[in-house]
């Protein structure tokens, strides 16, 4: 097959199942490369996202949201809360029992603050890429 | 101690997720996540050390 004829084919579009399984993906990490049947994948990747979250809350990382600026620092606050978004339904449950929002100084004065925050960050940063990586294998662009 | 710690369990995380993603056959795999790990650590302890050095 030729250069060209391969990226009309990735071109295609991406059948409903792809877009589904995209969103699960992002919804429950590791539920994604669990229903196209990637186990090795979903323990792996799953696993290490919601190890890489709940150390960030235990370390007691704080999560962002729109409401916690003030000002016009509401708008500082939309990449870190894009990549806290990254978590899906981690992320909407802590929002419903607010947990890892509040503002609390004790909290932020604590050694692992800073750490915590890093690890629920990448959390959702790296569920981003699982869901891309389980999407590009419903969709059949990758093995 | 306990930032080292952080540090590598960090590394660990993120590199078995970069090594999951990348490359084609399971080898290449391993390899690029272990090069990622790597690479997290010994940056991290060069930076540590240059940052302890300034005031």
């Amino acid at each position: 097959m030729v250069k060209s004829e391969k990226a009309i084919e990735r071109t295609k579009t991406a059948p409903a199942m792809a877009w589904a399984v995209a969103f699960a993906a992002w919804f429950v990490p590791g539920l994604g490369h669990l229903l196209v049947h990637r186990w090795v994948r979903a323990a792996l990747m799953g696993g290490s996202i919601w190890t890489c979250f709940i150390l960030g809350m235990a370390m007691g990382g704080h999560m962002f949201s729109l409401s916690t600026g003030q000002g016009s620092s509401p708008l500082l606050q939309v990449p870190p809360m894009i990549a806290n978004l990254g978590s899906g339904s981690l992320y909407i449950m802590c929002w419903l029992l607010d947990k890892g929002f509040a503002d609390d100084l004790v909290q932020a004065a604590r050694a692992t603050y800073e750490y915590g925050n890093t690890f629920l960050l990448i959390a959702g940063l790296l569920n981003y890429l699982t869901m891309l990586d389980a999407f590009d294998i419903a969709a059949g662009r990758k093995p | 101690m306990r930032h080292f710690l952080v540090m590598t369990v960090f590394a660990v995380l993120t590199s078995v997720v970069f090594g999951s993603v990348a490359k084609d056959t399971p080898r290449e795999r391993c390899l690029y996540g272990l090069k990622v790990f790597a690479e997290f650590m010994v940056i991290g302890l060069i930076l540590g050390w240059i940052l302890y050095f300034i005031p």
